[in-house]
């Protein structure tokens, strides 16, 4: 071995040419590069993530949620939205709501979720208090990862167009407490009765 | 007669109806009754808000007869949030305690929405509440409270089925409340708190004890919030009685049995081991003075003239406990008086065969025990001064203290000594398990016995071989010394502690006083638990 090793290093090996041609035969070289194309397109879907249908994770969010919102309540100055914003509608019927299918949900928690996101997003650009800045990015860290468990959960990503979804399906809030409020409310309960709901986790359900 | 049929049919049936139906309503009537008698306690707010389901919402107040009016001086509006308000049917009802109560009853809300609620009395706002109708849930208590015993005899299996809502069964939690039935004993009320689980072990419970267990629902906060619900129906039953269990019991018997007859087969196999061991047995020499304690009270000279002397002379004497110690009675070869300093000295005794008689005649000294021949006559009397000075000094070592402790100075009676007891084969024995050598001198005090004869007792430790041999005893058939009581001899001698085996070489008995020359041999076998005794004196063993 060592013997071939060094003949290989004088270049005196007078095996390598047939060594090469051996293993690098055409079917070899064809499966290689079928392997690397289909790597670098990344064909389908991808492989499905495991469904997170735990009520506790969104009941975290809900906690840190009402947290933010009363600690909004509590400041005194520095908490202030700077221009109103537009915010989801909260108000359940259940009777409207089961009639609607899932994927109807799921767009309405979607979009709700990105409005929300805008608004926060713009609270925090205008809140000076240290404290409601970091709920807020709480916040915002918590609805990214919601829309993260409602992937998880096959509903697919739905991004609002630019000019915004249906009117009546939003509110218009002026002031940080209420948009909070909002937030909380919403979480509470289109979130939740989408996830509670979920087809993904009908079936762990004993 | 058909219609006469259906006549009765139809009365049957609304008698039934009417029967059945007055139970649900009843029921429900009680139900909302107790809801009612709840939030009155629970909610200091009016109007009192609850909702049962997902869609319905019910609230009331309640005020004095004499002052509330009709029921059509009253409004009762709610507004949801960005929202036009709307209004809600009053209705009235009698209440306890001579109230009148207004109620608002809607089947169609909205959720996680605020909502404003105005009342008006001809007007003017008498109530005024801002709430989320999710977070006003009152539930019905869980149903099917099922209670029942486990394998373990202080746990009880509780389980129910949860209020039926969509979307909320996650969201629910309980209370379990137990406590024993008898409460004249004052036990407390425990609460066991569950949540999103329909069901719960108790444990810590007593055995044998009739328990009261009931369970009431109420929303967990997070998404939803509520009141506790009313406590349900309560569930008696008892917890297994307590014992032990029958397997433990009979393990527990079988094992104690094996060990208590273990126990008893060893102290059985080893009960003298045992009783000698706690309780050891104090020496006693009365064994060996037959007589003396009992008959005579002790006096040992008036027990030695009326007893033949021939018990002590036994191997018998030789007890066990007695720790062996070398005593040199005789010289060596020649009785220089370079000798005495060795007598002197406590070492181990060489055994010397001695030539008995008058024929002086030089023994062979035997190989083996080391026996040296004695010569003439002229030793006797050196023999007797050595012993009475042997007497008269203290003992060196150890081993000596040893021997003053004990009786080393034995009597001798006219009997011969029981060392040389050759007629009696069983000596050898008995004197294989006396440790002590003793000297004897047998007393020639006229005792009828022509033949007297004294041995004495050498011992040589030789080291090397690890036992002892010893020579043969000297025997002085024709000694006579002055004695010191009528018939006494007394002698010298010390206890070798050593057993001896006499292994008789040669032996020949003294058939006449003083004509005969016995030999013998002796081999001592010490017990090896003697050696260290005796090997404390290494330099005086090798001497010889």
């Amino acid at each position: 071995m060592g013997d071939r090793r060094t003949h290989g290093r004088t270049g005196e090996d007078p095996l390598k040419g047939t060594l090469r041609t051996r293993i690098w035969s055409f079917p070899v070289r064809l499966f290689a590069l079928l392997l690397i194309v289909l790597e670098w397109t990344q064909p389908g879907r991808p492989a499905p993530l495991r469904p997170i249908c735990d009520p506790r994770v969104l009941n975290h969010f809900i906690k840190e949620a009402r947290d933010g919102e009363n600690a909004v309540r509590l400041c005194r100055e520095g908490c202030s939205l700077s221009e109103s914003v537009t915010v989801p509608q909260t108000s359940v019927d259940f009777d409207v709501w089961e009639r609607k299918t899932a994927e109807v949900q799921a767009q309405e928690v979607q979009s709700g979720l990105w409005l929300l996101h805008r608004a926060l997003s713009l609270l925090r650009s205008s809140v000076t208090d240290a404290t409601l800045q970091g709920h807020i990015d709480n916040s915002l860290r918590n609805l990214l990862d919601t829309n993260g468990v409602l992937r998880s959960l096959n509903f697919q990503d739905y991004v609002p167009t630019a000019s915004g979804p249906g009117g009546e399906e939003t509110w218009r809030v002026s002031t940080a407490p209420e948009l909070l409020h909002v937030y909380v409310n919403f979480l509470r309960g289109k979130v939740h009765l989408l996830l509670s709901g979920a087809q993904a986790c009908q079936q762990d359900v004993s | 007669m058909t219609c006469d049929h259906l006549k009765r049919w139809l009365v049957f049936c609304v008698v039934l109806c009417v029967q059945m139906a007055p139970s649900s309503v009843l029921s429900s009537a009680q139900g909302f009754e107790n809801k009612v008698s709840l939030l009155l306690r629970e909610e200091p707010n009016n109007p009192k808000c609850f909702a049962e389901g997902r869609k319905d919402f019910t609230c009331f107040w309640e005020e004095d007869e004499e002052r509330a009016g009709h029921v059509g001086q009253y409004s009762f509006t709610y507004a949801y949030q960005q929202e036009n308000s709307s209004r809600c049917p009053l209705r009235t009802q009698q209440a306890p305690h001579g109230k009148k109560r207004f109620i608002c009853h809607l089947n169609r809300t909205q959720m996680f929405v605020q909502m404003d609620i105005n009342v008006r009395r001809d007007g003017l706002m008498i109530h005024n509440r801002s709430l989320l109708i999710d977070l006003v849930f009152l539930l019905n208590p869980p149903g099917n409270l099922n209670v029942s015993q486990t394998e373990s005899l202080s746990q009880l299996l509780v389980s129910w089925v949860p209020p039926v809502l969509k979307y909320m069964e996650d969201s629910m939690m309980y209370q379990v409340s137990y406590s024993p039935a008898d409460s004249s004993q004052g036990q407390v009320t425990q609460v066991e708190e569950v949540r999103a689980s329909s069901e719960v072990v108790l444990r810590g419970l007593s055995p044998g004890t009739r328990y009261k267990v009931r369970v009431r629902v109420k929303l967990d906060g997070v998404s939803y919030n509520g009141y506790w619900s009313a406590w349900t129906d309560p569930v008696f039953m008892e917890t297994a009685p307590g014992g032990v269990d029958l397997l433990i019991v009979s393990l527990v018997f079988t094992i104690s049995l094996i060990i208590s007859l273990l126990s008893v087969t060893i102290i059985r196999s080893h009960r003298r081991f045992i009783i000698r061991k706690v309780w050891p047995a104090i020496p006693n020499p009365e064994s060996k003075f037959q007589g003396l304690f009992t008959v005579y009270g002790g006096d040992f000279r008036e027990w030695l003239s009326h007893t033949n002397g021939s018990l002590w002379l036994r191997p018998a004497f030789f007890s066990s406990e007695e720790y062996p110690s070398a005593v040199e009675v005789l010289s060596e070869l020649s009785p220089s008086p370079t000798l005495p300093p060795k007598a002197s000295r406590a070492a181990p005794v060489e055994r010397r065969e001695e030539e008995v008689g008058e024929e002086k005649t030089s023994r062979k000294e035997e190989g083996s025990g080391g026996v040296k021949v004695w010569q003439e006559t002229p030793h006797d009397h050196w023999l007797m001064e050595q012993l009475r000075a042997f007497h008269r000094l203290p003992a060196p070592c150890s081993q000596s203290s040893l021997l003053e402790s004990q009786d080393a100075y034995v009597t001798l009676n006219t009997r011969q000594p029981g060392c040389h007891e050759e007629e009696e084969g069983h000596l050898d024995d008995i004197m294989e398990e006396s440790s002590p050598l003793e000297v004897l001198f047998a007393s020639w005090g006229g005792a009828g016995s022509s033949e007297s004869r004294f041995d004495l007792g050498s011992l040589r430790l030789s080291s090397a071989s690890g036992h002892l041999s010893s020579g043969s005893s000297l025997e002085y058939p024709n000694l006579t010394w002055p004695p010191k009581g009528p018939g006494y001899t007394y002698m010298a001698g010390a206890d070798s502690g050593v057993c001896m085996d006499y292994s008789p070489m040669s032996v020949s008995r003294i058939e006449d006083v003083g004509k005969t020359l016995v030999h013998n041999e002796y081999k001592n076998e010490i017990r090896s638990e003697r050696r260290p005794v005796l090997t404390r004196q290494p330099s005086v063993h090798t001497d010889w």
